[in-house]
């Protein structure tokens, strides 16, 4: 190995081991973080549209992923839209959000008209039976079988604890659902609703419908279920910035690291850097040499990164009920910022490194 | 040339005037502080004196930036020093690479036969896989010398180049020394303390205090 870069890399193993960390742990945050972002929305987006109406109909301003559990719509527009001519089936629902029950995250409630949503999305109960009473829901398979709930178990909603009246297929919407009516009276809402689900009659364009609702019911949110995706997106309060504040904190973490730690190194070598100077070795040579092994251990250290975060988010996957979903364009994001960390982090020792007296330098014990 | 240490003037040399013809071994003998180190340093670029000329190959070095007497040091000079001054993570054959590829910009260093001979007159041919703390105190200062030369420079400079050598090394590196001006022209400045150091060189100078004081 006789290269300076690679033997200096090679020859303090602390040191490297210690940089490349830090860009790892930057790359980390970043991939866990937009990945657990993009898992838990797209899988929200997929159930919700799994659902199988088209249309759904709110009030001006509606949130669905709102904290404030409120429910500004009457449910007799339920009875208006049944009338509007290509609309099959509606069924007016709630949400309500809690924190999740196996203590990460936040979950979503659903509260729903068990009759005319199974009618909309074909939900059929597999095991137990349906809701009869204000303190029982029903959740999907995936949510009984990742936390071991039976038919009969207690379950979390409100800060209550209720009871597991039955298992549903397929898993659409939320992983709970309960009575809208429950919710409602729990809530002190009677008669009032999130939102109401509209399945159109077979040949006709769910775009014509919605047409047809916004003249008849002017002044409210009519919302695609294909386009809830980009819904969603906006009304997640801060998503956007929380992302970009991983990213900008990752890369202050990364940058961090790499400059001090290039900076303890460029004491020690005090002596080299007098050497290479002797030699005739311009500013910009010993720049080099100092970014290109700055840069040497940020790729070992992007790759040890993208190594724990994949595993991670396996890991993860399996121990909670918590999803994520990996993109290239993400995982290139990381890499780039921690290719630009390291490159920034040890520019000031670089700079300072190439400024060194040489006489000074050399004589430097 | 004059130092400022803190509110200090020092007068590390007052006016020093000399030459060294092409092809020419010249020592420079005094005690320690009678500015010798300082005279190479400035005839190598590595400090800018602060008054009179220093030519070297027709190019004077005072008169230039921190830029251009890196440039020259890279294409002109070479250095050999009392600690050699090796780098320990490379072999012996890394560190002459390393000196090469610093000089890449400018001329081509020594062609294949030219570069062998030089091994094989400083003894090393075996020795060049081996890293410094592999290498004897003399093996490494022949490893030196070879850095120095391997880009042709106008001019070596050796800064105490037996001062950590014992008498036995000492002699071979002296030896090497003058067969590398003998066989290949190659003009070397050598700073020494060492009276019997001096002897192999063709002319000898003397300083004190800052002057030269004697020449023979």
């Amino acid at each position: 190995m006789d290269n300076l870069v690679l033997s200096n890399i090679r020859q303090r193993p602390i040191r490297t081991l210690i940089s490349t960390s830090g860009v790892a742990l930057g790359v980390i945050l970043i991939i866990l973080n937009t990945g657990l972002a993009r898992g838990m929305l797209n899988d929200r987006i997929r159930r919700e549209q799994g659902v199988g109406a088209e249309i759904q109909f709110f009030r001006i301003g509606a949130q669905t992923l709102s904290t404030s559990n409120a429910m500004p719509l009457d449910v007799r527009y339920a009875d208006r839209l049944k009338k509007i001519p290509g609309v099959r089936t509606v069924s007016p629902f709630g949400n309500y959000l809690q924190t999740g029950n196996s203590g990460l995250g936040f979950e979503m409630v659903d509260a729903i008209d068990l009759d005319t949503y199974s009618a909309i999305s074909n939900l059929r109960i597999v095991e137990g039976h349906a809701f009869q009473s204000d303190d029982e829901v029903i959740v999907d398979e995936f949510k009984a079988r990742r936390e071991n709930k039976g038919v009969g178990s207690p379950i979390q909603v409100f800060g209550k604890t209720m009871r597991v009246a039955g298992i549903y297929s397929p898993q659409i919407g939320s992983r709970i659902k309960m009575s809208l009516g429950a919710l409602q009276r729990a809530l002190s809402q009677e008669n009032k609703c999130l939102g109401i689900l509209v399945k159109v009659d077979d040949g006709i364009a769910p775009e014509e419908v919605a047409r047809r609702i916004n003249a008849e019911l002017p002044n409210n949110k009519v919302v695609l279920t294909r386009d809830i995706g980009l819904n969603f997106g906006g009304q997640i309060p801060g998503i956007k910035g929380f992302v970009r504040a991983v990213m900008g904190l990752s890369m202050v973490v990364s940058s961090l690291v790499i400059l001090l730690a290039m900076y303890t190194t460029i004491t020690e070598r005090t002596r080299e850097i007098g050497i290479l100077k002797s030699l005739g070795a311009s500013k910009t040579y010993i720049i080099g040499v100092i970014e290109k092994e700055a840069i040497a251990i940020s790729m070992i250290g992007i790759v040890a990164g993208l190594a724990v975060a994949l595993i991670a988010g396996f890991g993860i996957e399996q121990a909670t009920s918590l999803k994520l979903e990996f993109h290239w364009t993400w995982l290139l994001a990381a890499a780039l910022i921690g290719l630009g960390a390291g490159a920034i982090g040890a520019l000031y020792p670089a700079v300072r490194a190439a400024n060194q007296d040489a006489v000074k330098a050399l004589s430097y014990e | 040339m004059v130092y400022r240490v803190g509110r200090v003037d020092v007068n590390a040399l007052r006016g020093v005037d000399f030459s060294v013809a092409p092809g020419e071994f010249v020592a420079v003998m005094g005690p320690s502080g009678c500015g010798k180190s300082t005279l190479l340093h400035i005839l190598g670029g590595l400090l800018k004196p602060s008054s009179g000329r220093v030519i070297v190959d027709g190019e004077d070095l005072a008169a230039m930036s921190d830029a251009s007497r890196t440039d020259m040091r890279r294409r002109k000079i070479g250095f050999v020093f009392q600690r050699f001054n090796l780098f320990p993570t490379l072999t012996a054959e890394g560190n002459l690479k390393l000196a090469e590829r610093i000089h890449a910009n400018g001329k081509p260093g020594l062609d294949g036969d030219a570069r062998r001979e030089i091994l094989r007159l400083l003894r090393l041919e075996n020795k060049m896989r081996h890293k410094p703390l592999e290498l004897s105190g003399g093996e490494q200062q022949r490893v030196a010398i070879a850095r120095a030369i391997i880009n042709r420079p106008s001019i070596i400079l050796a800064d105490e180049p037996t001062g950590n050598l014992d008498t036995e090394n000492s002699t071979i590196v002296l030896d090497m020394l003058r067969k590398l001006n003998q066989e290949f022209n190659q003009t070397i400045v050598m700073i020494t303390h060492n009276p019997e150091a001096a002897t192999v060189a063709s002319r000898i100078i003397e300083m004190r205090d800052g002057m030269i004081v004697g020449e023979r």
